[in-house]
């Protein structure tokens, strides 16, 4: 007869800390799980799994200046994984990422083209532009969210599919976003090239060209990472997660804490979608499909680093690895297409140490209350 | 103690347990318990919280399995290993609680876990049948979430005897009735004892129901069965000995937690709270609506400082919505809520506990704790709602205040980042009483304060109720035990409806008046005569 | 404006291309809707969906028959079903995170043994009713269809049956609402939930195997694009009831259509408003009807024996 319930946070089962080496064999056996299971794909379709895995290497850091790739590709990823570890600890679940990077990225390409001044002005504010895209996006799930308590679930889904055509039509207008130079041959649904001041620096470290762009996204994790663990906000953050009544209750008020921490989501998705487009990674113009996954994969990021921020890190530069690196598998016949799902793989086999702990120390709990457990005793003769 | 002395033919044994031991770690729940249960007897089983009583039942039902033991239906060895086999041989409970779904219909819910094929005219006529035979008439075809909570338990009878069982469970069954109801019950308990000659347990902790409706008593302690024999052979005194295991007076909280009502009422403790004490907390005309169904109805309230003021009812009549608005959990559709001259807005986050209301919550996991988080972030949950966003959280704070709250209240827990789930029922408790009571409240709203805690823990409880009103703190004690609230409020209101229906003083408090309050018959003029024997 | 509306409204290509989505959408709307009323919002849909689709051409090609192609359809989205029941309801891992994976794994997975493999196109019969495929302007639509679009109408009248005639369906609905006093009654709980995600997975497998061989005629990757979440909020347009959910299905299969026949019949709409179009529609429908009606009490919420 109650509106709510504790609800356990999304993937925030808690973790047994005592049996830390069955933890790690359970990582280690699904993990492994995985990649024979990838490896078994590869090899039945043709391929050999030990030359994808070298490929992959030589794309993502043995050739010249792969790495410094790597690290660039691994921003947005980032950025959209923190913003939705934030979300997710909240109690969200935000998975319209890849709209919000979109739509953020448009609205990046908007200011990098029309604001005028020196460069880091323009690039400044083709990120905040980024991050207020990104933002509105989320800001209608949020909006729909605390009038009519409409699922965010679906609606941040739902307007991803609306984000698309609507940033094709942009591109399409050339009072918003279109190449305005007539002279070049299919500007049709393309955007105008980012003039070369607005775009983010590079640093250069051994002769790999590292995108600013990374810089923004440990930067922004820190920030994050510190605001979470350390401020008033973390905690009310993580009450809501865990129990919104008992939040209710000491003055932390779910509508506006979750409207928000979905905006903010939504804004660090707009800024990987502006970091993706003025840090030249993906190409040097806005164009149709420009998110290129970074969202969904971003989101995977989180999912998998099981909502630490500092564990994002690693996790966004494994998937960043994957992307390089699949540039390089066309010369060993496998279809690029290989590494989403591995992706996938990693994350379902993920879930499962966890879920499998936490019934363990759930059994084990319920053994110890007084409480019925299906357990099975013989009986005595 | 475990007599064999005067057991009637064998043949009118029912199921018979043996030796039953149950231990959860190193726990032990049921240690050799033996326990007969005749047909044609009502047989009560009774015990503090956490005796042993319910994983014994749950035994005999098939939720739970015993390390070792035997158990004899109907004089053959059985092995009960689901409620489904239990079923089968006969066995059939009647739960308490959480064995209906609201949305479904009566019929629905009546045949709802059977295997056979889904006959709704023949599931209607036995719901009628039954209700027929047993006197317990109620719409088939209902929603059960429209129904109120005896017509509710109707239904959960219905459902258990719609099985036939030879052999009916009954937990706790009175937490949800009226006194007038619960004569009801006992009256359909001795029908089907006598009529069907049905081998029927009552599982209970309160003496007087047990001395009422049983013909053969079993009392457990510590998982051990300590006396077992006729109900005639005990006297009030003599089972609560049994129970608790000391010699008790019967004066003090112990009666109150046994449910030794006639004596308390006749107790007259010096109570504080005098009537020129300024007012507290006051609820005016408060309106809510739950789901379309009005469940505040024109509700007032008034406690002064230093009082205790009891609410009684029969659950489901707006004690969890009461307890909802003074925790900020809704807003009220009308009406207002004045704490301390100053009026709180409903439903405004946090609002209740800054104005200085306290709650001990009736059910600590739902907005009294966050279970994730450790002790002193639970003992400073009051905080984190106050002042901007960017503060830093006072770790080193939390931890010394924490470490003087568990010295204080004496929480048991390995320190205070022991994670909150860590902790045992009584010492979550404790975590929530002391965040509550060192806020300095003027006002503490206990609801159902007492439920699950053994006999220590209620008296600890009661205590603390007792010394928050005689620092001038303004006490709501919201429960469901008519006995606890009898013992403790020195004024006594009776909700009913979602309005109260009547108030008096402890003084002239009249268990019978209040039953029939709480049943919702308005009486001032049927008063008179039920006062003698109170 | 009305006179294009009078255009649109006589063409039985309307008719036709709305018929095909609704069918689409109603075996994939419909079957979630059983696994919503036993408490599970299933965004595994699209990779059902997508794995539905994908098993049509394999088991076209294998076969070379539309009908081996339906039933290694209808297996794919099953077996896409059971990984969203296991992990979710025996494993305790969070169903949307869950339902997620599973999505990106699909599409993925199905991609890229498409460009490995290649498939044939693969096509089902038209079996045209006599006399009825007559009528005129839905006569085609509606009698003159490939046949595996006539199994939508069986199946419905089958689901309601299950759900509110059978005792299975007595507990499903029961676990959607109140597990706790299901796994009292002595229902397992989460076994309902599994069996109900079966039946969303046979049903949206069916449904993907339609999109190949009813309508598209070839795997295509991204041809789902989003469509199973429409199916999504049909069930919530229609207040989790069947009725409500079939006339969401029709209702975004018209829109979806429309965006078709549009351009079609020579008016030209911006294809951006046309594209966006069922999902805007979709939007707007859930945000109308999201507090009207009640949704089953335990929806998204996992199950858990001693967990409150």
């Amino acid at each position: 007869m109650r509106d709510l319930r504790n609800r356990p946070g999304l993937l925030t089962g808690r973790l047994s800390t005592k049996d830390s080496s069955l933890t790690f064999a359970l990582y280690a056996l699904s993990l492994l799980g995985a990649l024979v299971i990838s490896g078994a794909l590869v090899a039945a379709t043709g391929g050999s799994a030990p030359d994808v895995l070298s490929a992959l290497l030589d794309g993502s850091v043995r050739s010249p200046g792969a790495w410094g790739l790597t690290l660039t590709t691994a921003a947005p990823l980032l950025l959209v994984a923190i913003g939705t570890i934030v979300a997710t600890r909240a109690g969200l679940v935000n998975i319209g990422q890849e709209g919000q990077v979109l739509i953020g990225a448009a609205f990046a390409a908007y200011a990098a083209v029309r604001l005028g001044g020196p460069g880091w002005v323009v690039v400044t504010g083709a990120l905040l532009f980024g991050a207020v895209g990104g933002g509105a996006w989320a800001g209608i799930a949020a909006g729909l969210r605390a009038w009519r308590n409409v699922p965010e679930v679906l609606t941040t889904l739902l307007l991803t599919f609306i984000a698309f055509p609507l940033v094709t039509f942009g591109l399409s207008q050339a009072a918003l976003i279109a190449d305005r130079d007539t002279t070049r041959q299919n500007q049709l649904n393309t955007g105008e090239i980012i003039p070369g001041t607005a775009l983010l620096p590079d640093v250069h470290l051994f002769g790999n060209a590292i995108d600013s762009g990374f810089l923004v996204a440990i930067g922004l994790s820190a920030v994050l990472a510190y605001l979470i663990s350390r401020t008033l906000l973390g905690t009310r953050v993580d009450m809501l997660g865990y129990n919104p009544r008992a939040a209710q209750r000491f003055g932390v008020a779910a509508g506006p804490l979750s409207a928000a921490v979905l905006i903010g989501s939504g804004a660090t998705a707009g800024v990987a979608g502006a970091v993706l487009l003025t840090g030249g990674a993906a190409g040097d113009r806005l164009v149709f499909g420009f998110s290129g996954n970074f969202g969904w994969d971003g989101l995977l990021v989180a999912l998998l680093a099981r909502n630490r921020i500092l564990v994002a890190l690693p996790v966004a530069l494994i998937f960043a690895m994957l992307r390089t690196g699949s540039s390089f598998l066309a010369a060993t016949g496998v279809d690029r297409k290989v590494t989403e799902v591995v992706q996938a793989l990693l994350v379902l086999a993920l879930l499962i140490p966890p879920a499998v702990l936490f019934i363990r120390d759930r059994r084990r709990a319920l053994r110890s209350s007084n409480q019925k457990t299906p357990a099975t005793a013989p009986e005595a003769t | 103690m475990v007599s064999v002395q005067d057991r009637p033919s064998p043949a009118s044994v029912a199921v018979s347990v043996r030796g039953l031991t149950k231990r959860y770690g190193d726990v032990v729940a049921c240690s050799n318990v033996d326990l007969d249960l005749r047909r044609g007897e009502i047989h009560g089983v009774l015990g503090e919280n956490g005796a042993g009583k319910s994983t014994l039942m749950k035994v005999l039902i098939g939720l739970v399995q015993p390390d070792s033991g035997t158990l004899t239906v109907d004089d053959a060895r059985v092995r009960i290993d689901s409620p489904a086999r239990a079923g089968a041989l006969g066995i059939g409970m009647v739960h308490q609680h959480f064995s209906l779904v609201d949305e479904l219909r009566v019929w629905e819910n009546v045949v709802l876990g059977e295997r056979e094929r889904l006959d709704a005219r023949h599931a209607r006529g036995l719901v009628e049948s039954i209700g027929e035979h047993y006197g317990l008439g109620v719409d088939p075809d209902a929603r059960v979430g429209d129904l109120t909570a005896g017509m509710r338990q109707r239904v959960e009878i219905i459902k258990c005897l719609r099985r036939d069982p030879s052999i009916v469970i009954f937990d706790e069954p009175t937490s949800v009735l009226t006194p007038q109801e619960s004569e009801q019950l006992f009256g359909v308990l001795r029908l089907a004892v006598e009529r069907e000659n049905k081998a029927v347990a009552l599982v209970s902790h309160k003496l007087d129901e047990i001395r009422q409706a049983t013909d053969t008593v079993t009392i457990l302690r510590r998982g051990a069965v300590v006396e077992d024999g006729p109900t005639a052979r005990f006297d009030q005194q003599s089972l609560a000995q049994a129970m608790i295991g000391r010699a008790v007076s019967l004066r003090g909280d112990d009666a109150a937690a046994l449910g030794a009502t006639d004596i308390v009422v006749t107790e007259a403790t010096a109570a504080s709270g005098p009537v020129t004490a300024p007012t507290v907390l006051a609820v005016e005309n408060a309106v809510f609506d739950r789901y379309g169904h009005r469940v505040l109805d024109g509700l007032d309230l008034d406690v002064r400082a230093g009082e205790i003021v009891g609410i009684a009812g029969v659950e489901g009549n707006g004690q969890v919505e009461l307890a909802d608005v003074l925790s900020s959990l809704v807003t009220l559709d009308a009406g207002t809520v004045i704490v301390d001259g100053v009026v709180v807005p409903t439903g405004r986050a946090g609002a209740m506990g800054t104005a200085g209301v306290g709650m001990i919550p009736e059910d600590r996991h739902d907005a009294g704790c966050v279970l994730d988080m450790s002790v002193a972030e639970n003992l400073a949950l009051a905080s984190v709602g106050v002042g901007s966003w960017l503060r830093r959280v006072d770790r080193a704070k939390n931890e010394a205040d924490a470490l003087r709250l568990i010295d204080e209240y004496e929480i048991r827990c390995s320190g205070p980042d022991a994670p909150f789930h860590s902790l045992s029922g009584g010492n979550q408790q404790r975590v929530v009483l002391a965040r509550e009571l060192s806020a300095d409240p003027k006002v503490l709203v206990a609801a159902q304060p007492t439920r699950g805690l053994d006999v220590g823990a209620i008296e600890f409880m009661g205590e603390q109720l007792r010394a928050a009103a005689a620092r001038g703190v303004g006490v709501l004690l919201i429960s469901s035990e008519l006995e606890e609230i009898l013992h403790l409020a020195d004024r006594i209101l009776v909700l009913h409806a979602g309005r109260i229906v009547g108030e008096m003083n402890r003084t002239d408090a009249d268990v019978e008046r209040i039953g029939l309050l709480m049943g919702g018959v308005t009486t001032d003029t049927t008063t008179t005569e039920g006062e003698a024997d109170a | 404006m009305f006179e294009a509306l009078g255009t649109l409204v006589s063409s039985e290509a309307l008719y036709i291309s709305a018929f095909q989505f609704s069918v689409l959408f109603a075996f994939a709307g419909c079957g979630e809707w059983v696994a919503e009323r036993a408490g599970t919002l299933n965004i595994s849909i699209e990779g059902m969906l997508i794995g539905g689709a994908f098993g049509a051409v394999v088991g076209h090609q294998m076969t070379s028959s539309a009908i081996a192609g339906l039933l290694v359809g209808a297996f794919f989205g099953f077996l896409i079903g059971w990984f969203q029941a296991n992990l979710s309801h025996r494993l305790t891992a969070n169903q949307f995170v869950v339902g997620l994976a599973l999505n990106v794994l699909v599409l993925g997975l199905t991609a890229f043994l498409d460009s490995s493999i290649g498939f044939d196109p693969a096509r089902a019969e038209v079996i045209e009713v006599p006399v009825l495929v007559d009528i005129p302007l839905v006569g085609t639509a509606l009698f003159g269809r490939p046949w595996p679009a006539y199994l939508i109408y069986p199946l419905v009248p089958l689901l309601w049956w299950a759900v509110f005639r059978t005792r299975w369906g007595l507990e499903v609905r029961s676990v959607g609402e109140n597990p706790q006093a299901a796994d009292v009654s002595g229902i397992h709980v989460n076994a309902r939930r599994r069996q109900a995600i079966y039946i969303t997975g046979v049903s949206a497998g069916i449904g993907g195997a339609f999109l190949v061989l009813g309508q598209v005629g070839s795997f295509q990757a991204g041809m789902v694009n989003g469509r199973g979440f429409i199916a999504l909020a049909a069930v919530i347009f229609g207040g989790w009831t069947l009725r409500g959910t079939v006339i969401g299905c029709v209702l975004f299969g018209f829109v979806e259509a429309a965006t078709i026949s549009i351009p079609a019949n020579g008016y030209s709409i911006d294809p951006f408003i046309l594209e966006a179009a069922p999902y805007v529609v979709a939007l707007t429908v859930v945000l109308a009807f999201a507090t009207r009606v009640r949704q089953p009490r335990a929806l998204a919420q996992p199950f858990i024996r001693g967990l409150t």
